[in-house]
């Protein structure tokens, strides 16, 4: 066990390896972020609280028990408290759920790493008191859970990550477009995917999001054997979302299809940069620090 | 190309190893799950097709690294040397065709078929080929030299006759190598078309005259199971000195089947006069014999033949010819002074066998006339001190005539009336005692001319050797210019003198012919050296009865020579050699056909009958390739001789260079793989 425990800075998270073979997505969860938690030491994220920030005139609508009943006593005015709390954002956690994420050329497949990523970035979000939801996608929206800081809502969000299995094929446009309807207000949205789209209507769907004020963070799962494509006997290849099948001999292939997949990864790169959205490559076969570390960058800029 | 381990070469079939994989992982092509064929199909098909150019070209680079490396360990060599200006291979083939024309091609169709062969293999020649022709029998032929004109070729089979010749298959074999060394760097072709009878090689003679790169094809011709009968051989004595016939002619008749007897009827014709005829059964592969005796013969030659009555395919040896002489014996006389067994012992030598022929008489030489000196064939003046001036006169005359003459110069002998004799070779000085005179007991008769007619039978034998006798006295002797010292004594006094080509017959002995001189009469050599002697004063030879065909028959120079003719079967006249043939030189005859030749030297006339050589008619057949494996060499045999030279040391070791340029290329095939898999294209890069 102490074998899969990378000691590096940079790695020195627990393999997936080791994670895929804990089942329940919380104890996951807290092992991870925790972990990471105590590693960071003094962190200047670290300060978030309910106290008091400013006095704000009462006004038709406002909550009576936020009324400064003292304040009223001395000035008869009424005004309202604002608390540091209610800065807090809206985390929306867009995960892919597509047939190509059940992918994985070892024991960790792709969904596995995307979920043990979005329940790690649920957990830390939701013990930042950040109101936390998750969209699974494949071609269409296939279950939504608003975000919320309410009581249970960190076990269902887990309890919906763990048992969501992949399967259909990839299409954003759709599941980008739900997503700008019904967040309403802006936050920071986490997109989990293998991007397997046309760069093109991924951005544009992004796009509409970004105009909509959130913060976008995208992070694209690959396997280690699709950005190396390591292969070496000829083969039928078979397509995991439609079931084609190509007759394929790596050795004539790996050069074109490196080449293009490196264009693919440098075009969402690229488009993404240019409209301020994080984007991390993240290989399956390593550990998720750098996605933490991302979302960590990101809730900085949005606080 | 041929390689010197060529076991290296197995190592080729690692040359397969990628195919077979190839077709081994092709059947086991497994269904991989991938996430999305989408970057897959992405790719160009003209980027598949430029990589799998890319991987072939670099497959056959290294299978031909593979090849090149293994040509390199098996040693290629050139088994010929290329020509710079010669002729180089892919220029056409060179050809040497071996025709078989013996005299056993006569038997049934074989002559007609072996034509039949060599036309189709004329026309099987493609344009750049080049073929010569030899014929054979017990020699070679040259018919047509190396061309690629096909009307020649056929012109010189069309024109090709049977011979009645031996077979000799290794003459054929050096000419046709000499030949084949003409056609340089072009691949060597020897065509044998024969019957590959038997008896036509001689193992004993085996010599690799073939090279071993010259390829080689045997057409045979010939029949397994002849049904030849042959008469192979007739004993026969060639001279009678009486009217009938007092010898046997023994005829052998030869069977060669093996499956059954036969029943001949022969018969014996005497100037193609039937005398007898007999039948003989001859048993499968066996002989008969048939006898024939008591003929009569007349004065001079006869043409004696035995015939058989046998119908088979081969009828060129049914037949047999030989030759009988019936002659009057040589009249010998001898002269001597009356002194008490002064001739007894040159008597004894001429009369030791009824069948000698000589008729020897002993006279005193005072009382000789004229008429009974010009009546002889010989005669022998033993140790004479003179003559009477007429007969002396008349001596001359007599040798014209072709009389002989043999003076022995001894204690009588006047050498001074002897010098005065007309045409005498030789000025007699005068009589030397060894003992007194030399300073020693004897001298010996040591030197003579050992192809002299008389001396001829001396040679190879130490039994019957002259040095033996001892020579106390001789008659020391001056040869006139022209005369001709047949014989010295062992410190160069001549001791037989023969006289002048123009006035030949007579011949000067230097000592005595009996024991008073000399004690030669007591060696066994005597009785040989005075029959030679007479036979060669009477211009008496010897005939074989008969030749066979291929055989030097020589021709020995008489007394008064002349340009030697031979009368051929047909009728032909034609000289033998060229020029006169000088008393004493010799010629060889050989005659192209079987029959009677008659063979004119100066006055001396004699009949030849010529057979063919007998074993042809046995047709029992070799194994081609036995043959052919006697006279090809291998290649290590070639090496193996060490008889190169240093410029064919050179050109053996240039021509096994081959492994070197393999070598290079095989460099070059590495380095250019190297450069093509190690090629990317300009837009590759890494991912992740």
């Amino acid at each position: 066990m102490s074998s899969h425990i990378i000691d590096r800075p940079r790695n020195r998270f627990i393999d997936p390896k080791v994670l895929i073979r804990i089942q329940n997505m919380e104890l996951l969860a807290r092992t991870v972020v925790e972990g990471f938690v105590t590693g960071l030491h003094q962190s200047p994220y670290l300060g978030f609280s309910v106290d008091f920030a400013e006095y704000r005139q009462y006004r038709p609508g406002d909550e009576i028990r936020r009324i400064d009943w003292n304040v009223y006593g001395r000035s008869d005015k009424l005004f309202v408290k604002l608390f540091e709390g209610e800065t807090n954002t809206r985390v929306m956690i867009l995960l892919d759920m597509s047939g190509s994420m059940n992918y994985g050329s070892s024991d960790v497949k792709k969904s596995d790493y995307a979920k043990m990523l979005a329940s790690c970035l649920t957990y830390f979000a939701y013990h930042q008191r950040d109101a936390v939801g998750i969209l699974t996608f494949d071609e269409g929206v296939r279950n939504h859970i608003p975000a919320s800081r309410r009581t249970g809502q960190l076990h269902t969000l887990l309890h919906q990550i763990e048992h969501a299995v992949p399967a259909k094929g990839t299409e954003f446009k759709k599941p980008l477009h739900f997503a700008a309807e019904v967040l309403s207000r802006r936050g920071i949205i986490i997109l989990i995917s293998d991007f397997y789209d046309d760069p093109a209507n991924i951005l544009a769907g992004l796009k509409i999001l970004k105009a909509k004020g959130n913060d976008i963070m995208a992070f694209h799962i690959m396997d280690d054997f699709e950005l190396t494509f390591p292969f070496e006997d000829m083969a039928q290849f078979e397509d995991m979302e439609t079931a084609d099948k190509l007759h394929v001999i790596p050795e004539y292939l790996r050069t074109q299809y490196l080449n293009v997949i490196g264009n693919h990864i440098e075009a969402l790169r690229k488009g993404m940069n240019a409209v301020q959205i994080d984007y991390t490559l993240m290989n399956t076969s390593r550990p998720l620090d750098a996605g933490l570390f991302s979302y960590l960058a990101a809730r900085a800029h949005t606080v | 190309m041929n390689f010197l381990n060529p076991f290296f070469l197995i190592g080729a079939s690692v040359l397969a190893l990628p195919v077979l994989i190839h077709l081994v992982r092709r059947e086991r092509s497994e269904v991989v799950p991938f996430s999305s064929l989408m970057f897959l199909l992405k790719i160009p098909k003209r980027m598949i097709r430029q990589q799998m150019l890319k991987n072939l070209l670099l497959m056959a680079l290294r299978l031909l690294l593979i090849a090149l490396l293994v040509g390199v360990f098996a040693r290629p060599y050139l088994v010929q040397s290329a020509t710079p200006n010669g002729p180089q291979i892919g220029q056409g083939r060179g050809f040497v065709m071996l025709l078989d024309n013996s005299y056993s091609m006569r038997y049934g169709q074989n002559f007609d078929k072996m034509k039949s062969e060599a036309l189709s293999r004329i026309n099987a020649l493609s344009g750049g080929d080049r073929m010569a022709i030899v014929s054979f029998n017990d020699s070679a032929t040259v018919l047509a030299p190396a061309t690629n004109d096909k009307g020649k070729l056929r012109a010189a089979v069309d024109v090709l006759e049977p011979t009645s010749l031996g077979t000799r298959y290794f003459d054929a074999f050096s000419v046709a190598d000499r030949l084949l060394s003409q056609f340089g760097g072009q691949q060597q072709n020897l065509i044998v078309i024969s019957d590959f009878q038997r008896t036509g090689w001689n193992r004993s003679s085996r010599e690799n005259v073939i090279g071993h790169d010259v390829k080689v094809e045997t057409v045979s011709v010939g029949v397994a199971d002849s049904t030849n009968v042959g008469i192979d051989n007739v004993s026969v004595d060639s001279t009678s000195f009486v009217r009938t016939y007092a010898g046997r002619i023994v005829a052998r008749i030869h069977n060669y089947r093996r499956d059954k007897e036969v029943s001949v009827p022969v018969a014996l014709l005497i100037n193609d006069k039937e005398e007898a005829r007999k039948t003989v059964v001859v048993p499968p592969s066996g002989t008969a014999l048939a006898e024939f005796a008591g003929f009569d013969l007349a004065l001079g030659f006869a043409k004696g033949k035995i015939k058989i009555m046998a119908d088979d395919p081969l009828p060129l040896d049914n037949e047999f010819v030989f030759g009988i002489e019936r002659r009057e014996k040589l009249n010998v006389l001898i002269l001597d002074a009356g002194r008490p067994k002064q001739s007894f012992h040159l008597k004894a030598a001429l009369t030791a066998g009824e069948d000698l022929p000589f008729g020897v008489k002993v006279g005193n030489a005072s009382a000789v006339t004229i008429e009974e000196l010009g009546s002889q064939d010989i005669v022998i003046f033993n140790d004479v001190p003179r003559l009477s001036d007429a007969v002396r006169s008349r001596m001359i005359d007599a040798r014209k005539s072709g009389q002989g003459q043999l003076v022995v110069l001894g204690k009588e002998a006047d050498l001074g009336w002897w010098e005065a004799v007309n045409g005498f070779p030789a000025k007699p000085v005068r009589k030397v005692n060894v003992a007194t005179e030399r300073g020693k007991t004897v001298v010996y008769l040591t030197s003579y001319d050992k192809n002299h007619g008389i001396f001829k039978p001396f040679q190879g034998t130490t039994r019957l050797g002259l040095n033996t006798a001892q020579f106390f006295s001789y008659t020391e002797l001056q040869p006139k210019p022209g005369a001709q010292v047949v014989a010295n004594f062992d410190n160069g006094a001549p001791a037989l003198v023969e006289s002048p080509v123009e006035d030949r017959g007579m011949m000067v002995f230097a000592s005595s012919l009996d024991t008073l001189w000399n004690d030669l009469p007591f060696k066994p050599s005597f009785v040989l050296f005075v029959h030679q002697t007479a036979r060669y004063l009477a211009r008496y030879n010897a005939v074989k009865a008969w030749y066979t065909m291929g055989e030097g028959i020589p021709i020995v120079g008489t007394l008064d020579g002349g340009v030697p003719r031979v009368v051929n079967p047909s009728g032909t006249q034609e000289s033998v050699g060229e020029g006169e043939l000088k008393s004493g030189e010799q010629r060889f005859f050989s005659p192209e056909a079987p029959g009677f030749y008659e063979l004119r030297v100066g006055r001396d006339s004699r009949v030849l009958a010529i057979n063919p050589p007998a074993n042809e008619g046995n047709l029992e057949m070799m194994v081609p390739e036995d043959l052919i494996a006697s006279v090809q060499s291998t290649e290590a045999e070639e090496r193996n001789t060490g008889t190169f030279t240093t410029d064919d040391k050179l050109e053996y070791a240039r021509r096994q260079m081959g492994w070197w340029y393999l070598l290079m290329i095989a460099l070059i095939a590495g380095i250019v793989e190297l450069y093509i898999a190690n090629s990317r294209p300009q837009s590759v890069r890494r991912v992740g």
